[in-house]
């Protein structure tokens, strides 16, 4: 048909939607995560702080995407079609999303990145508000370092291994051991281990059966294997130095008794709450100083002696991002 | 015996699917949002149609392609290869894509030809073999586990629909412009099945490998040709999801397995080999595709999603398979009678 009408002359119609500004009643706020996991659970309840705080017209948290990028971008489509005008999304696969956000914006929604950033240099949402993997992993890795005396054998675990995230995890406990200068030996970096819990607690007692005595720490940088590493070290009772990720009440328990020497912790709270507010001032008229704008939400490394505090430090860090979007990210007239 | 026209498989996935389309509407009035919800499932179904029906080439054979998805990938890689390093036009490196996806088909058909192991266990093998080799050919010949090029034309496949090409006041129908390429699928794996001679000896080879080759039918190099078609379908599938994805990445093809045989088996292909349904194949895939995007647009939450999701499919195999059996019955009945009625 396109074929026939441009045989004999045609023009190709390019509309795009003007964004109106709507006043926080009319903004409604879906978060898609990229499917069902524990990282998630927080951005429920800060979601309806968000819509009570900042007077939302409707919110809905959907993890029907489970892990796969089309369904994802159906779920999508599907909350547009239903009256969702604003949309905080971790894709989940960073190398695709940003299609996905570009077909979005043209349609004029407002979207944020949140928890994760398309791959290359660009970002076709308004912001992204993620946790910077790289700095994390090599947080992580630096503290396992610090912990095994500065040299030895370290493991990494970690998530699939198509996503573009792993691969900047993967980068970021390199330079780690890079700065040791050879002190540091990467015995292992184990990837798509992520799916479930019983995947990570299978592929930690192969990896202990295996190497256990070569083992001086292990980095995870996925959150299954954080668990499963935590317990499987605690029961082989090996003198391995476990760097967890996260905050789960298994790793925080055993933080505190020692058989996991720290966890790097981010900030979902604070993707989900400071990510629903950026989202309704843009809804409002304002736009971002710079389109596509990378802000970190931030990781700690949580020990021994801040285990019971970190939480206050997480929300002072909440608190200023949200200052930070008013300040420094957001242009409103 | 003849089955009433109202007992045709097709026709009845075509009746559930008007019927759900129906109760969908009713219950959320967006499913007939032409932007948000009709084009976006007209450009998925298209990837879940050629997905079926390189599952069906093989099935035709009463064999299976568990590699469906990874053949897709590879496919892929090498199309976005082509794409970013040599810089070849999008129809040249769609061809590039089809022809390593041939020939990996092909090398599974060759295997289980000169070996005579059973189809399940060498595609399962090469699948997993397949899994290593995509994430090795990603991080040697690309920066992460993505080639971000955008050849000329990608875009325009990926984002227009008919609607957005007029003359004067007359717009084309809104339908994406990457439906054609899976309607060209569609006709020719049809015509070749039904009309030439290749398609037909590949059925006969499934119905009785025996009687075929007693019918000088030679069975082994029928046997690769249908994994080559199969292999070379995968990746068009793969194809079709990199443009509307938007980029030709590792994770291609991760999800293709399932939707591979739900198509033709919902649309009457049998598991057995002899018989295939490409029009079934369409409804089937259809089907599927709007019970996805119905429950989709109910919010049902994830673990109730895929109960209801596998319920729904249930329940329409069930419907489908009772019309047949009283058709049967009818059918059997005067006959039992001597034929009086």
């Amino acid at each position: 048909m396109a074929i026939a009408l441009c045989a004999v002359g045609c023009s190709r119609n390019t509309t795009h939607s003007d964004q109106t500004k709507l006043e926080p009643a009319q903004v409604k706020v879906a978060l898609v995560p990229g499917g069902p996991h524990p990282y998630f659970q927080p951005w429920k309840d800060a979601l309806q702080k968000a819509k009570a705080d900042f007077k939302l017209g409707d919110v809905t948290f959907n993890e029907t995407s489970a892990w796969n990028q089309t369904t994802q971008n159906s779920v999508l489509k599907s909350l547009a079609a239903q009256g969702f005008n604003a949309f905080g999304v971790f894709g989940v696969s960073p190398d695709t999303i940003n299609s996905t956000f570009g077909d979005l914006h043209k349609q004029g929604f407002h979207l944020a990145s949140l928890g994760s950033c398309p791959a290359g240099d660009t970002d076709n949402a308004d912001f992204c508000l993620a946790t910077d993997v790289r700095q994390a992993a090599y947080k992580a890795a630096k503290s396992a370092i610090a912990a095994m005396g500065g040299s030895g054998n370290l493991v990494h675990l970690t998530g699939n291994k198509t996503d573009s995230n792993t691969t900047r995890r993967i980068q970021g406990v390199q330079q780690a051991i890079d700065e040791t200068g050879g002190k540091v030996t990467l015995l292992q970096t184990v990837t798509d281990i992520d799916t479930d819990l019983q995947t990570a607690q299978k592929a930690v007692a192969d990896l202990i059966a295996a190497k256990g005595a070569q083992i001086n720490g292990i980095v995870t940088t996925a959150y299954n294997p954080a668990v499963a590493s935590a317990a499987a070290v605690k029961a082989a009772g090996l003198p391995v130095k476990v760097v967890a990720i996260d905050d789960d009440p298994t790793i925080l328990g055993d933080i505190k008794d020692g058989s996991v020497t720290a966890s790097v912790v981010q900030n979902p709270v604070g993707q989900a709450y400071v990510g629903s507010y950026a989202l309704s001032k843009l809804a409002g008229g304002c736009t971002m100083k710079t389109s596509g704008q990378t802000v970190d939400s931030g990781s700690f490394v949580v020990a021994k002696d801040n285990a019971d505090t970190y939480d206050t430090q997480r929300q002072q860090q909440t608190a200023q991002l949200r200052k930070d979007f008013d300040d420094k990210y957001l242009s409103c007239s | 015996m003849r089955i009433p026209f109202w007992a045709n498989p097709r026709l009845g996935l075509l009746v559930v699917i008007v019927v759900l389309v129906a109760v969908f509407t009713a219950l959320r009035p967006a499913f007939l949002d032409v932007g948000l919800t009709i084009v976006p499932m007209q450009s998925d179904l298209t990837v879940f149609v050629v997905v079926g029906l390189a599952q069906l080439a093989v099935l035709s054979l009463g064999h299976m392609n568990l590699a469906v998805g990874r053949m897709a990938a590879v496919s892929a890689f090498a199309a976005g290869w082509a794409y970013d390093k040599l810089d070849v036009p999008l129809p040249v490196g769609l061809v590039i894509g089809l022809a390593v996806g041939a020939l990996v088909g092909a090398a599974a058909g060759w295997t289980i030809a000169a070996t005579g192991v059973n189809s399940f266990v060498v595609t399962l093998a090469l699948d997993f073999a397949l899994i290593g080799l995509v994430s090795l050919l990603y991080s040697t010949f690309s920066d992460g586990v993505a080639f971000h090029v955008a050849p000329a034309g990608l875009d325009i496949l990926r984002g227009d629909t008919f609607a957005d090409y007029c003359m004067g006041d007359l717009c084309g129908p809104p339908i994406p412009l990457v439906v054609p390429i899976a309607l060209v699928a569609v006709v020719a794996v049809g015509v070749f099945f039904r009309n030439s001679r290749l398609g037909r000896e590949i059925l006969m080879t499934g119905s009785n490998v025996k009687a075929a080759e007693l019918s000088g039918i030679p069975t082994g190099r029928r046997i690769i040709q249908a994994h080559a078609l199969s292999g070379l379908l995968a990746a068009l599938a793969g194809f079709l999801l990199a443009v509307n994805n938007g980029a030709f990445s590792a994770d291609i093809g991760g999800s293709f397995l399932l939707p591979s045989f739900l198509g033709p088996v919902l649309g009457g292909t049998l598991l057995a080999g002899g018989a295939v349904s490409v029009l079934g194949t369409v409804f089937g895939a259809a089907l599927t595709e709007v019970i996805q995007t119905g429950l989709n647009l109910l919010q049902f939450e994830v673990e109730k999603f895929k109960i209801y999701i596998g319920f729904v499919l249930l329940v329409a195999l069930s419907l489908d398979r009772l019309r047949h059996v009283l058709a049967e019955r009818r059918s059997a009945a005067p006959a039992e009678r001597g034929g009086t009625a």
